[in-house]
């Protein structure tokens, strides 16, 4: 059937839909190298927070200044940052475990975003916030979205060294660099960016997922980390192409769509994928 | 050369030890020894400013950064990393001048030193723990610091690999590097380090090995 669908008609035919695609392929291509070493750094929740977190910011963002793209992603901005900077505030503070500490967020930001958008009134549809929407991406978002996805292909070219020894061997880089805490936050600054502009077009909730299970899904092809990347970003791409068709022929909120393709090249990888896969040899056992 | 005065480590209100005094003169190969749990490995990490000291100072002769290489307990890197055994040694390039064409030749150098040539392109989760010890050392090697730090470089040696190990201990002191050396083989220490820092609780003792560690050919700290 799914050869039967034209599949580049819609794009060629709807300004709207070209737009999301080329936004959404920019996404995945930025937020593959992110979501690679989020797993790396053992952070991939950290991303959760501040997905959940923007919820209430743009909300705010929305009550006080309507649908204007500024105030919605300076909104989501301000509060996905304080809502992981909370997670982690209390954890150092108080010794609480930074999975708990974390999961405790989510709930308290998605509740009060849902709460201020109610109160905010109808006229922004929830569900789009929530689960985006292929509508959403107009000439200023597909802009913005360009843009931060251009600034965070350069500035992870400029901190890939850095980082990568930091993600490995902090002790290491502390001995020769200074660069290691000023690499992990500009990485920060760059992952909450990204949801954030992400947000409109895939989702407040799903944006992650875009960052998150094509990274997961690039460990099962190989132990190279630029390959690694490589196939994250090509896995967001295929995800972002086929979830906007399947949104646009089925009329499904753009962001689960994606998420879902995603997510099925997840499960496949875990199932056929070579390094560890399922289907494959067990892990190379060491001697450690 | 390393100073340290007044200086108390170990958590917050809980100083492993009375405040030490000591130094180590530049040029020095000198053991830490102790039980378990007696500060050691802290110790390092607070020559190496990687961890505040609870008071006191440690004062060096050269800066921290690029000057000094700590090698750390192997345990704390990720063995599901990424990266291959050569990535993983030329990080000990960092911040070096040198031309490609020198910084591949150093490096197969340094690959051939250790006896790890032919693994180049292995990543690290089909490394035993013996080949990742001599890549770390080998990483250590390319840095060429002329203070390095080593919390139980010998661990996951087998014979071979502790003797490429003394060999490369022996070269850098000849060189007139200064060195601190973690080492729980007490037999070992006697015979090719002259010169031994006993930590206890009741306070720290430098003096020459042969004195702090009695005659005991199997003798193991812990």
């Amino acid at each position: 059937m799914l050869a039967a669908i034209p599949l580049w008609q819609p794009f060629h035919e709807f300004v709207f839909m070209r737009r999301a695609l080329l936004g959404g392929l920019v996404l995945a291509c930025s937020t593959a190298p992110l979501g690679v070493f989020l797993i790396l750094r053992r952070m991939s929740l950290i991303g959760d927070a501040v997905a959940h977190g923007i919820l209430p910011g743009a909300a705010l963002g929305f009550w006080f200044a309507g649908l204007s793209l500024p105030a919605l992603t300076l909104g989501g901005l301000g509060a996905g940052l304080s809502m992981a900077g909370l997670a982690a505030w209390i954890t150092r503070r108080t010794g609480l475990r930074e999975d708990a500490s974390l999961a405790a967020i989510y709930p308290i930001s998605l509740a009060s975003g849902v709460l201020i958008l109610g109160k905010a009134g109808k006229r922004l549809d929830l569900l789009h916030l929530l689960f985006g929407s292929a509508l959403a991406v107009d000439g200023p978002t597909l802009t913005g979205m360009l843009w931060v996805s251009g600034i965070s292909l350069i500035a992870m070219v400029l901190i890939y060294k850095p980082l990568l020894l930091d993600t490995l061997d902090p002790l290491f880089l502390q001995t020769v660099s200074r660069l290691g805490p000023l690499a992990h936050g500009v990485f920060l600054t760059l992952v909450v960016l990204n949801l954030v502009i992400g947000f409109q077009a895939i989702g407040a909730l799903m944006v992650v997922g875009l960052m998150m299970l094509p990274a997961a899904a690039a460990r099962f092809w190989s132990r190279r980390l630029p390959v690694l990347i490589g196939v994250a970003a090509l896995l967001g791409c295929v995800s972002v192409w086929l979830g906007l068709l399947l949104s646009f022929y089925y009329s499904l909120p753009s962001g689960p769509a994606i998420v879902l393709v995603a997510g099925i090249a997840y499960l496949l990888s875990v199932v056929f994928g070579p390094v560890h896969g399922l289907l494959r040899r067990p892990p190379l056992l060491t001697s450690q | 050369m390393i100073r340290c005065e007044d200086l108390r480590w170990g958590a917050p209100g809980q100083p492993l030890t009375p405040a030490a005094n000591f130094e180590l003169p530049k040029g020095s190969l000198t053991a830490v020894i102790g039980a378990n749990g007696s500060g050691k490995s802290s110790l390092l990490k607070v020559i190496a400013g990687l961890q505040k000291p609870l008071s006191g100072n440690v004062m060096l002769d050269v800066p921290r950064r690029g000057s000094l290489s700590f090698l750390p307990q192997q345990q704390h890197l990720d063995r599901q990393f990424p990266i291959s055994l050569q990535e993983l040694i030329a990080a000990g390039l960092w911040g070096s001048k040198l031309s490609p064409a020198l910084r591949s030749q150093k490096l197969a150098a340094v690959l051939d030193d250790w006896c790890l040539s032919g693994l180049e392109q292995r990543p690290l989760m089909a490394l035993s723990g013996g080949e990742l010890q001599r890549a770390l050392l080998a990483r250590l090697s390319l840095a060429e610091a002329p203070l390095l730090l080593l919390d139980e470089p010998h661990a996951a040696l087998d014979e071979l690999g502790q003797a490429l190990l003394w060999k490369h201990l022996h070269n850098w002191h000849a060189e007139g590097r200064t060195l601190l050396i973690v080492c729980h083989d007490l037999a070992a220490v006697r015979q090719h380090i002259p010169q031994t820092l006993l930590i206890k609780s009741s306070g720290c003792v430098l003096g020459p090995s042969t004195e702090l560690i009695h005659q005991q050919p199997h003798a193991q700290v812990a």
